[in-house]
């Protein structure tokens, strides 16, 4: 919502860097970096309306490879620096962009509250189900019994079962996508920039140096468009039962989206019927009225 | 200057603050200057609270340890409160058929303690009145010790009830019972006022946290972000609860670091945002603060300070996180710490934070404390014609945006280190606002040279700050014999003492630092010179402003008034304190106010 509709539209020249990319060899980055900058250009949002927000992993290298306003902050945290420059202007579209370590241990507690506040952010997950850019530690998402560094004998702690936690905090829109089909990603991250609401993007990804397990070949051979056979995704059961099972194939595609539920801004009382954003608002204020109480 | 006081004892949730503050509204309005102070523990029913006015036809900006009058809700004030009462004082309690020990006896006739015992239980039940009505009862008896008139009373309850007609009629009709209600045991009572002074009237009467919020509002703050922690969580709600007043976005974060984090994106994005929270959620935020640092995001964080370590004393004051300000979060990086005074700082101070924070694009953090924060005060009407809006090099014009390269958000010429700033949305280059070490686009980068520039560009913004920042505030004797050296919300006690009988014609001057980081210590050094003793008056055990001045300066203040127990510096104790500076022959006894 508030995304200025430009037809002139910019071109993927006008997100491109100058700056050499610094990922691994067949890293999953390179296709959500291609994805996210499609979605961009094909919604017609230059680089100087939207902000970029990331978090501190291997997606946070990021930050300097493409244009747009961008902010590269402390790892777990990008949620709610996002959500604060949102509630801030409303006219910009504001993404946060964070791996599955932080998200899911350091900044879980930040994703918990982002999904229940349904702040109007997309949050790109970018789940490679490791610690990448610290050399390969387990997340909370690293299948158990994986040897990692620090765990020679395979983690003791069970994996976080990452969708059915999202859907237990009645999220209104949740997709999964692929770094190997960018096609899709970018339908997908174009369906949750628009979306009213919180935008929760889980984002599989081949980690080539750490992940041994889940590769780009096993995505490649697991992965299915929902799409193409017919997924509702107004039915919020079939979409978390179809996002939990991963054991013979994964679902891709917009699982679930409800667009009825107002997002956080909207449910703020005293900013209902606003045209102006908090950011046009910032002049010095007469507090006459308000000192009338301590009379 | 005759000043009266009145302690109100009871359990917590007994209403002693109802009490408290339909007093402190009818005095301030029939023309006394009131000073209110709460001492309350961390729990919601039960326990040991009090709610203190001092009152004067002159400034009273500090409460005695000892006080003229006593009202004790309950039985424990009977036992644990009686040696707060003066010689000579008044002690109104409402405990049916209490015999005090014999000892305590004793004591009482000894120091002339008129005791009076007021049966609110039986008048509420005349009445068929509910107990919280007891209130309004004991207000009315004070309103009459006091020698005030009863319309004025009704007519200021009333305004309160006007709406509620049942209710209004039974608060009248308590009103008139505790009014005229007399114990047989002493007789009438009075408690002499000096004649009032109308200048008291029209001003307003608000806590630290309310004008703290005033001064939020009024410095164009957008945006709140908060989570709950005493002392700071007034000025959360007081800002949630006029919210539909002022249209601002208020949240109730999920913790202390999602605040931060909050009002760092909301500033970044180009309003004006602002959090509080107390020395443990501050601790929180530091890895935020110092985020900031880098990527010169303006922000402000207030810390209300209360003793610590850990939980420590939740509900009391402290000035101990004075180091904890300066030395916050990890990494060098510029910043301003200022503190807090008295609800004329908390107004006019907020809007220059926030100034002060886009101008040189740091991080400010305001220090205030629970005394501050809770105290009542009677506060001139402010005066807005003269806050200024500086947003210092941001750049908003079109034409001014469409020739700034991307390189130019951290360009590390600028001699006062400061680079333009532009904010996400403008028609402009682009840039990362990186929480890496950067060149001057915002791309990481590692460089050894780099790293140099970058760092010094920073550490600049600094240097000009120190520059800009005032020196602290001087007042007293211009060749003082003892110089006082305070900071924060000790200037309001000190500002009475100095004009204390007790103390006068001493020569005794005072430095009152706002400004504590960067800090500024010249005149310090000169005034340091001319004085006899330098004494360091905080209410921490370190004596840690006195730490930081010998840091910067080489002085060494050796003298202390030091206090670290959850109290605030009592006006009487303070005087002593003082006075113990002095050779002893110089003192004169101070003279009590007249209790008939």
């Amino acid at each position: 919502m508030g995304i200025p509709l430009d037809n002139s539209g910019p071109t993927m020249k006008d997100y491109a860097s100058p700056n050499q990319c610094t990922w691994c060899d067949g890293c999953g980055d390179y296709g959500i970096w291609t994805a996210l900058k499609e979605a961009l250009v094909e919604l017609k949002i230059p680089p100087t309306r939207v902000l970029l927000c990331y978090d501190v992993g291997c997606h946070g290298n990021m930050s300097d490879k493409l244009k747009g306003y961008r902010f590269h902050g402390l790892h777990g945290r990008v949620l709610p620096f996002a959500a604060g420059a949102k509630i801030a202007n409303m006219a910009l579209p504001v993404m946060a962009v964070g791996g599955d370590g932080a998200s899911f241990s350091e900044g879980v507690g930040h994703l918990v509250h982002a999904v229940r506040s349904n702040y109007p952010v997309t949050f790109i997950l970018h789940n490679n189900a490791n610690y990448g850019l610290t050399t390969g530690q387990a997340s909370s998402l690293t299948k158990r019994g994986e040897k990692m560094n620090t765990s020679p004998n395979g983690i003791p702690e069970r994996t976080l079962s990452s969708m059915d936690f999202v859907f237990s905090l009645e999220p209104t829109f949740v997709a999964r996508g692929f770094s190997g089909n960018i096609w899709q990603l970018k339908e997908i991250l174009k369906a949750a920039i628009t979306h009213r609401g919180f935008g929760f993007v889980d984002v599989l990804q081949a980690c080539p140096s750490y992940n041994h397990f889940a590769t780009h070949d096993y995505l490649l051979e697991k992965c299915y468009d929902c799409w193409k056979e017919g997924h509702d995704p107004s039915d919020f059961k079939k979409a978390r039962k179809l996002a939990v099972d991963t054991s013979r194939r994964i679902a891709t595609g917009v699982l679930y989206q409800n667009k009825d539920v107002p997002n956080f801004y909207e449910e703020l009382l005293p900013r209902q019927g606003k045209a102006t954003t908090l950011v046009n608002e910032v002049a010095l204020q007469d507090v006459s009225e308000l000192m009338k109480d301590f009379a | 200057m005759q000043r009266v006081s009145l302690k109100i004892v009871g359990a917590s949730g007994q209403g002693i603050n109802s009490v408290g503050e339909v007093l402190a509204k009818g005095l301030k309005r029939e023309g006394y200057c009131v000073f209110g102070y709460r001492e309350y523990p961390s729990l919601i029913k039960g326990g040991h609270a009090s709610y203190q006015l001092d009152i004067s036809n002159e400034s009273v900006r500090g409460s005695v340890r000892v006080v003229d009058v006593l009202l004790t809700l309950n039985h424990h004030g009977l036992q644990r409160n009686l040696d707060d009462v003066k010689e000579g004082g008044l002690l109104i309690h409402n405990v049916l058929s209490w015999k005090f020990s014999k000892e305590d006896e004793e004591r009482l006739q000894k120091r002339r303690i008129k005791v009076v015992y007021l049966p609110v239980e039986a008048l509420l039940q005349k009445m068929a009145a509910q107990p919280i009505l007891g209130n309004v009862l004991l207000s009315a008896f004070l309103w009459a010790a006091f020698g005030r008139k009863i319309d004025a009373l009704k007519a200021m309850v009333g305004e309160r009830y006007a709406k509620k007609k049942h209710l209004l009629d039974l608060n009248m009709q308590c009103i008139d019972e505790g009014y005229r209600f007399v114990d047989p045991a002493t007789g009438p009572v009075s408690v002499s006022l000096p004649p009032p002074d109308p200048q008291w009237r029209d001003h307003l009467l608000l806590t630290g946290s309310h004008a703290v919020g005033l001064g939020a509002v009024h410095a164009g703050v957008r945006f709140f972000a908060g989570y709950p922690m005493t002392p700071a969580s007034p000025i959360l709600s007081y800002i949630a609860e006029i919210q539909n007043k002022t249209g601002m976005a208020v949240k109730q974060a999920e913790d202390e670091i999602t605040a931060a984090q909050l009002v760092s994106g909301a500033m970044h994005m180009g309003t004006r945002a602002l959090t509080a929270t107390s020395g443990g959620g501050f601790d929180l935020m530091t890895e935020t603060l110092s985020l900031n640092g880098m990527i010169e995001n303006p922000v402000v964080f207030i810390v209300a300070q209360r003793p610590g370590p850990a939980t420590g004393l939740p509900t009391w004051t402290a000035q101990g996180d004075l180091f904890l300000a300066v030395h916050s979060g990890h990494g060098e990086y510029p910043r301003c710490v200022m503190a807090l005074a008295d609800s004329d700082d908390a107004f006019h101070l907020l809007p220059e934070a926030f100034n002060l924070a886009e101008e040189f694009q740091i991080p400010v953090l305001v220090l205030t404390d629970k005394h501050l924060g809770e105290a009542l005060f009677c506060q001139v009407p402010y005066d807005q014609s003269k806050t200024q809006l500086r947003r210092g090099k941001l750049v908003t014009e079109p034409a001014a945006l469409a020739a700034l390269k991307a390189s130019d958000r951290y360009d590390p010429s600028p001699a006062d280190g400061v680079s333009p700033r532009w904010l996400p949305g403008a028609e402009a280059a682009t840039y990362c606002a990186q929480g890496d070490e950067h060149d001057p686009d915002g791309t990481v980068d590692e460089g050894a040279e780099n790293a140099r520039l970058q760092m010094e560009k920073r550490m600049r913004k600094q240097e000009t700050l120190k520059v800009r920042l005032p020196e602290p505030a001087y007042a007293g004797a211009e060749q003082p014999q003892v110089l006082l050296v305070s900071w924060g919300s000790t200037k309001p006690v000190i500002e009475d003492v100095l004009r204390d009988e007790a103390l006068k014609g001493q020569r005794i001057g005072w430095l009152h630092y706002t400004y504590l980081w960067p800090l500024k210590t010249e005149k310090l050094a000169a005034l340091a010179r001319k004085a006899k003793k330098t004494v360091l008056v905080e209410g921490n055990h370190q004596g840690q402003l006195g730490k930081l001045l010998r840091q910067e300066s080489g002085i060494e203040i050796t003298d202390t008034i030091l206090k670290y127990d959850g109290r605030p510096f009592f006006h009487d104790e303070l005087v002593e304190r003082l006075q113990s500076f002095f050779p002893a022959k110089g003192r004169r006894s101070v003279p009590r106010p007249t209790l008939a």
